[in-house]
């Protein structure tokens, strides 16, 4: 039973920075898991008689699993891993306020992840896109939320540094408004009837990405630019300008997502204003990341982490002309209901915050655990199985998406065009396969290093250019 | 610290703003947006087997590939729907993909058979469809769900299949007053027209087989089509007006003025529209739209399996017992 009382003492170790240590650890387990699932549901896109007979593995279960998934288990997670290393390190503070209870708070998101997708796929679910986590596991992540959040502000109210860099006013705003709209958007908190629960269902799917991974990722791009350049951030008047116009801008878009259902046209017309005025906080970020990035390009050729920086800041200037663009009404009368809008999804969530993710394990991994990376190779495949997984997934999407509005929007029986979407979904599901190899690098590397006794110890390096 | 009262009254004035747009578009139209019940309204008594079916459709996501609003521009897929169509159906299952065609006016589409043989194995019914095959359902979990898709939509059965734009309806009553579409003068004024412009695609008698059609991946329709029935005279005068995006049918109002549009339209609706064109050769399969059961697919069905009730052929004889019963 050593190996039990270790792995207690490790989980619910006091040490600083082993909250931070733990929660990457468990994302990128569950990073593995979802975007397998993922990609099984893309395969069954392509072969729908792949599995038949189990209702676990079908399409409509298993797309809320992998969405859950990434989204719960995977950003979130490593969210938090990230905060817990950078909110301490921002005001100089040995480890957050109480590991020991990042910790519990760690065991039980794990529990919750688990078990509530574990449900999903055998049918527990509430039926609303992004909100289907079962109501006891929705009481459990509020309850997770808050007590991240307390642990978050503590550590900034009793650490030492008293001037806030940026990412800490981005990190403790996502943490204070989660919370918030996991409560508007989940029916045990607050439930509407008929059309208002759609509104409700697209105020939190909006915002679980505008208020918690968008605020989230740029808090952690902030901190991560100028460690890895070793060169200041370019404007931080810019930056907080973007703070207060993301929360402005970003509450009132969610429903451009039923911007074509009968739901009030005030309504409508705020989310499509709205919607475009999200340039605003974008151009910051972006003006942001360019303007630091500039004379420093040439890093990229040895620093990986950095690599996934830029490409993320890359695909997030491609993700923001999509997203506005796509809120117009006239565009949107076109391009909804299709294909396009999953690339866009994953453009997000997947070529922009994961990536950041990525760039920030690489980084925090050695400085919590003392070690370098266990293998550069490894990282460096990750990056390219993941960057051109992405691309061929964008593309292949957004061309089966256009395919698919065409067919919609001319009423074209379904039949003359659904086969013509065949190729794209094959491409599509390879580039699964390829994301998801290079997620299992990704874990086998991160495990190497975290669980090895003998792993060279880390370098001292600044930027973490030797980190990997 | 000190904290700086005035950096405090600026924040908490942010935070006041932010709130407030929180309660303004999640929470405020919960009270201010309470439309009125239509006629169309799904109704689902707790415990029936459409309630029940609508926790099947739920639970096993249906809604990811499935929406259930039509919209403005969404021409075959039935009447457009209100916002009263929707106060009971909480919580909702808009959806917001379409892998599949919209779902919101699919009561009484096809009969209850054809569900229990697609939902069992979608390709039987509707090859090359990706939509997955739900056998694991029991035969009670299907029948609750058969039952509940009949209801979606049923009470919004239309007057007419497709309806003109008020626009045009106005338009049209200005035409009609120097036009007497009821005329054999004019119907035969519009037979020219039709064979000068029409029947190179539409075919001589109107079936869609003209000789230009060969080449052409969505075919010319067939005015012959029973379908048509339900064309009224302003309906047929802007289906020809606006064309049909996405074919080769051009928007004749460009080339055409009213009243040749009108006379056209006289001569439209003489044409007999009765004689589906039944399936001889694998051509006229290619020129018929698949998406739809329709009668002649049913009848070609029927005489090719000596039965009744194709579907029943497909089924499995689990659920064919169930079938009968449900009927
Ligand atoms: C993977 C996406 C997917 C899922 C999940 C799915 N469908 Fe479908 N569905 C389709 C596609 C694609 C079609 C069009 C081809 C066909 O008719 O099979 C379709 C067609 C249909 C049709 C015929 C519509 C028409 O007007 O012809 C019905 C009814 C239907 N689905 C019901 C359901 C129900 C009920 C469920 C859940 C138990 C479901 N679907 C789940 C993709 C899906
Ligand atoms: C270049 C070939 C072509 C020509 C010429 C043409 N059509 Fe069409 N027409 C089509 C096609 C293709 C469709 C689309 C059928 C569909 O949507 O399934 C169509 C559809 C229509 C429809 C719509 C039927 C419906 O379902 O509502 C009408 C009405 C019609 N045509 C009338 C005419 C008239 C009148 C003329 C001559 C003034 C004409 N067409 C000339 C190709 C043509």
């Amino acid at each position: 039973m050593a190996w039990l009382n270790r792995l207690t003492a490790e989980v619910f170790s006091n040490e600083p920075f082993s909250a931070s240590r733990n929660f990457l650890v468990s994302a990128i387990f569950w990073l593995v898991i979802g975007v397998t699932l993922g990609t099984l549901a893309g395969a069954l896109m392509v072969w729908p008689d792949l599995i038949t007979g189990i209702g676990n593995l079908s399409f409509g279960r298993l797309r809320p699993a992998h969405v859950n998934m990434v989204t719960l288990g995977w950003l979130s997670m490593g969210y938090v891993g990230c905060y817990f290393y950078i909110l301490p390190v921002l005001v100089r503070r040995k480890g957050i306020w109480n590991e020991r209870f990042a910790n519990i708070t760690m065991v039980a998101w794990n529990l919750v992840v688990g078990i509530g997708i574990f449900c999903i796929t055998n049918g527990f679910t509430e039926a609303r896109e992004y909100a289907e986590l079962g109501w006891c596991f929705d009481i459990l992540v509020l309850a997770a939320l808050l007590a991240l959040g307390v642990n978050g502000y503590m550590t900034v109210l009793t650490g030492e540094e008293k001037k806030w860099y940026v990412s800490i006013w981005y990190i403790l705003g996502s943490l204070f408004w989660f919370p918030l709209v996991y409560v508007i958007g989940n029916r045990v908190f607050v439930s509407f009837e008929g059309l208002n629960d759609s509104i409700a269902n697209w105020f939190y799917g909006h915002n679980i990405l505008g208020m918690w991974f968008t605020v989230g990722g740029v808090g952690i791009l902030y901190y991560l630019l100028p460690r890895f350049t070793g060169a200041p951030l370019y404007s931080h008047t810019l930056s907080m300008i973007g703070f207060w116009t993301i929360g402005m801008f970003y509450a009132p878009t969610g429903t451009h997502h039923i911007l074509q259902s009968p739901v009030p046209e005030w309504l409508k017309a705020i989310a499509v204003i709205s919607s475009v005025f999200l340039l605003v906080p974008v151009l910051t970020v972006l003006t942001n990341f360019f303007m630091t990035m500039r004379h420093k390009w040439y890093l990229a050729a040895d620093h990986i982490p950095l690599r996934f920086v830029i490409s993320a800041g890359i695909a997030y200037l491609l993700t923001c002309i999509q997203g506005p663009f796509q809120a117009t009404r006239s565009i949107n009368w076109y391009l909804h209901f299709s294909n396009w809008v999953v690339g866009h999804a994953h453009l997000a969530l997947l070529a922009t915050f994961s990536f950041i993710v990525f760039a920030a394990t690489y980084y925090i991994i050695p400085k919590v655990t003392g070690k370098k990376i266990y293998s550069k190779k490894l990282a460096v495949l990750h990056f390219w199985l993941t960057l051109i997984g992405w691309m061929l997934m964008l593309i292949s999407l957004t061309i089966a998406g256009l395919i698919q509005a065409a067919g919609w929007h001319f009423s074209i029986a379904m039949d003359q065009w659904a086969f013509e979407q065949e190729p794209y979904m094959l491409v599509r599901f390879l580039s699964g396969v390829m994301i998801t190899l290079g997620q299992v690098f990704f874990l086998f590397n991160i495990y190497k290093t975290v669980f090895s006794k003998d792993a060279e110890p880390a370098p001292h390096s600044p930027t973490g250019i030797d980190f990997v | 610290m000190r904290p700086n009262i005035n950096y405090l009254i600026a924040a908490g004035f942010v935070a006041l703003i932010f709130l407030t747009i929180i309660y303004v578009t999640a929470i405020l139209p919960a009270s201010t947006f309470q439309p009125e019940a239509t006629r169309a309204a799904n109704v689902y008594v707790e415990g029936s087997p459409q309630f029940k079916g609508r926790e099947i459709y739920r639970r096993e996501g249906c809604f990811y590939c499935h929406t259930q609003f039509s919209r403005y521009q969404d021409r075959e897929m039935g009447e457009l729907v209100k916002a009263g169509d929707y106060v009971n159906e909480t919580p909702h299952v808009l959806g917001t993909e379409r892998t599949g065609p919209d779902l919101s006016n699919i009561g009484g589409k096809y009969p209850d058979a054809f569900h229990w043989t697609h939902h069992m194995n979608p390709r039987v019914v509707k090859p090359g469809s990706i939509m997955p095959a739900f056998s694991y359902l029991n035969d009670q979990e299907m029948s609750y769900l058969v039952a509940y898709l009949q209801e979606v939509g049923k009470r919004r059965k239309p007057p007419a299949w497709v309806a003109a734009p008020q626009e045009y309806r106005d338009r049209y009553h200005l035409v009609a007053e120097s036009v007497d579409v009821n005329s054999s003068a004019a119907a035969n004024a519009g037979r020219g027209i039709y064979m000068q412009n029409c029947a190179q695609c539409h075919g001589i008698q109107g079936r869609g087989n003209g000789p230009v059609s060969i080449s052409m991946q969505k075919k010319p329709a067939n005015f012959t089509r029973p379908f048509y029935r339900s064309y009224d005279d302003a309906t047929w005068f802007w289906r020809v007006a606006e064309g049909v995006p996405g074919t080769r049918m051009p928007r004749w109002y460009k080339t055409l003025g009213d009243e040749s549009m009108a006379y056209v339209a006289a001569y439209l609706k003489t044409l007999p529209q009765d004689a589906e064109t039944p399936v001889a050769n694998m051509d006229d399969i290619d020129r018929a739209d698949k998406m739809d059961m329709n009668y002649w697919q049913i009848e070609a069905a029927k005489n090719s399996l000596g039965q009744n009730d194709p579907f029943q052929a497909y089924a499995p004889t689990t659920f064919k017992a169930a079938v009968g019963g449900a009927h």
